[in-house]
């Protein structure tokens, strides 16, 4: 039984595991550097320990401490979160040669699937379907050539090594091919110190449906339906949602049934996401698998019941799942939108600065995930991400509204937010009507900055914004005359006149 | 009697305050009452609807607000001010250059133009790494690129010159 765990990262999810610790009785433990010592997750977890500098790599990066740290202070498991150290292989070794249990899967499933090329060639074994293109690297440009016009251009090249759009290259023309692969060989050389690239067929405006698996180390796997998370910026999602609700359910029973021979094939235990690309001829195909939490992973919990974080725990200690899949159902729609600090119309900038309001939305079917409080900094270290907002409802429309409902509550005074630009989405015909694919954001809105968007909005706030910015100037500014006060009781006053 | 000039999205509003508690916008009246609750909240009761704001004082003219998630930046001036400023725009535009400033501190990662290059409002400039990403900088103008502060692998501040477009 996991009496203590270390949660080894910060924001919203570190908030998020400490809770899940919280209801399980079990000790939980934040760590955190120099510049979060006012953050949220040092607050509610039950110890907290300062790691070290702000810059990532001298804190929530530095795996060594982390287990160092853990063994000083009995913790018998680290939970990773998402990002920094979550699909780290050699971290995970390091775990579990110190013998503490890492909440997620083992070393060896995280390596199958961490190299692209090798995770296309077992999906591909699996009956898994991938995007048709080469399941090792290119090795001369002339087999390169002959593989991309076989497929049909446009095509992709992308770094086995990959990820976040480094080493990746979109090729229209086969004489542009070359140099690509040379410039893409380079790009993923430096990023990820290994230049293997290979080719993919380029998907035209695909959606992106992803879905959410959890497995035990008994060999018990169970799907909980999938997440639509099309509406991205820079390659970065904010909002998601369950279940994609433009899926028919026979899709939905393959794409499933996929995801679950996914898992099985790189022996997977915990919770995990396989993400896949839905073409606009309802084929799917395999884009990665996330071997870890997901950001968005609310709303399935929200559509199931089932809190993941919660089984993450269970799973590690060796537990057996004791949910059966005939049991899990489809209960409603959820939506998240991720509440950034950035400036929508200064192209999304990040904008950092001390949290000095911060009102939270309330009421059925609303729930926020949040790593900021009064008082927290926002800095310049890391994801400019403040808090997840997330609305239930028992159809998508009810649950749209109450999303328009908790923006609308919801305010944060001390950086700049993207809450206002989610009423232009959440407006939008293409949005409501399931019209969107993930290059929405970058078709329909990006040329609308900067801030023409708000004028598709309706603006029932304008005058009173007009109104308070004249009261507040002429607060300030009144000269106030020059009043001397002198009461009778007041001596000193007096006695000058006396 | 005090009269207001309001920028607020391109547009000019007029508002004149008549008493304590009455204003006129734009020609019409309105009953007003404001209370403050805390440094950055408001309550603004426009008619007969109360509003919860919060505000942000970015300087003596220039205040950041939210209201029910929609937020606006607003300009105000007394009708002098406002005057005093067309004046001084003008004269800017005689001697027509634009200074591009940094939106946030971070690292110049590239600077995309040269000294005499020309630049149209709205193409990337430089680029900027802050919180892991890295962001364009793009022309606020349109014109040739007369003075480059910025150095690539430098940190900026905030508000901290980068480039001069004439």
């Amino acid at each position: 039984m996991i009496k203590k765990i270390l949660i080894a990262n910060r924001g919203e999810i570190a908030v998020r595991i400490a809770k899940a610790c919280t209801e399980m009785k079990i000790t939980s433990v934040a760590v955190y550097s120099e510049a979060d010592k006012y953050s949220l997750h040092v607050r509610v977890a039950d110890e907290a320990y300062h790691i070290g500098n702000s810059v990532a790599s001298d804190s929530y990066l530095n795996g060594d401490k982390i287990i160092e740290l853990a063994k000083n202070i009995g913790a018998d498991a680290i939970h990773p979160g998402y990002g920094f150290l979550s699909e780290n292989a050699n971290f995970i070794k390091k775990c579990e040669n110190a013998g503490i249990i890492f909440i997620g899967p083992s070393s060896k499933s995280v390596e199958m699937m961490g190299d692209k090329t090798r995770a296309r060639t077992l999906m591909k074994q699996n009956n898994v379907p991938i995007v048709p293109g080469t399941t090792e690297g290119i090795s001369t440009y002339e087999e390169a050539k002959s593989v991309a016009l076989e497929i049909g251009l446009p095509v992709m090249l992308k770094a086995s090594a990959g990820g976040g759009g480094k080493g990746m290259r979109k090729i229209e023309h086969i004489d542009d091919l070359k140099q690509a692969i040379d410039s893409a060989k380079n790009e993923a050389k430096k990023a990820f110190g290994n230049d293997t690239v290979y080719i993919e067929k380029f998907i035209e405006n695909p959606k992106h449906i992803e879905v959410q698996i959890l497995a035990d180390k008994h060999g018990n796997y169970l799907h909980l339906f999938e997440r639509d998370c099309s509406i991205q910026r820079r390659h970065q999602k904010v909002v998601e949602e369950a279940p994609a609700f433009t899926l028919t359910p026979k899709l939905r029973a393959k794409v499933t049934l996929a995801a679950v021979n996914a898992a099985k094939a790189c022996n997977y235990y915990n919770a995990g996401t396989i993400e896949f690309l839905f073409d606009q001829k309802e084929s799917f195909y395999f884009l990665e698998m996330n071997t870890r939490l997901q950001v968005e992973h609310p709303v399935t919990e929200l559509i199931t019941g089932i809190d993941l974080v919660k089984e993450q725990i269970k799973i590690a200690q060796g537990d057996k799942l004791t949910i059966k899949q005939e049991d899990i159902k489809i209960l409603g729609h959820a939506i998240e939108c991720r509440i950034y600090a950035e400036d929508v119309d200064a192209n999304f900038a990040p904008s950092t600065g001390k949290i000095l309001h911060h009102r939270l939305p309330s009421g059925p079917g609303i729930r926020v995930d949040r790593g900021i409080d009064i008082h927290s900094d926002v800095s310049v270290y890391y994801d400019p991400m403040l808090s997840k907002v997330i609305t239930f409802g028992r159809d998508r429309n009810e649950a749209i509204a109450r999303m328009i409902r908790s923006l609308e509550e919801y305010q944060i005074v001390g950086v700049t937010t993207n809450i206002h630009a989610f009423h232009w989405i959440l407006n939008n015909p293409l949005f409501l009507n399931g019209n969107f694919d993930i290059n929405f954001i970058d078709n329909k809105f990006i040329k609308l900055l900067p801030g023409k968007w708000k004028t598709e909005l309706d603006d029932k706030y304008e005058n009173i914004a007009v109104i308070l910015a004249a009261l507040l100037k002429d607060k300030d500014s009144k000269t106030k005359p020059f009043k001397r006060e002198c009461k009778p009781e007041n001596q000193w006053g007096k006695s000058s006149y006396e | 009697m005090n009269d207001y000039t309001i920028s607020l999205n391109d547009n000019k509003h007029n508002l004149k305050i008549l008493s304590n508690n009455k204003i006129e916008l734009n020609g019409a009246n309105f009953d007003v009452e404001l209370s403050q609750l805390s440094k950055s909240v408001f309550l603004l009761k426009v008619n007969n609807r109360v509003y919860q704001v919060t505000s942000n004082k970015n300087n003596s003219e220039n205040y950041s607000f939210t209201i029910a998630g929609y937020s606006y930046n607003v300009t105000v001036r007394t009708n002098l001010e406002e005057k005093a400023n067309d004046y001084l725009k003008n004269k800017a535009k005689e001697s027509g250059s634009e200074i591009i400033k940094s939106p946030m501190p971070g690292l110049i990662v590239k600077i995309l133009k040269k000294v005499g290059d020309n630049v149209q409002m709205g193409e990337p400039i430089l680029l900027l790494e802050a919180m892991k990403m890295e962001n364009e900088i793009r022309a606020s103008a349109s014109g040739i690129v007369k003075s480059i502060s910025a150095k690539e692998n430098s940190s900026v501040e905030k508000g901290e010159s980068l480039l001069e477009i004439g």
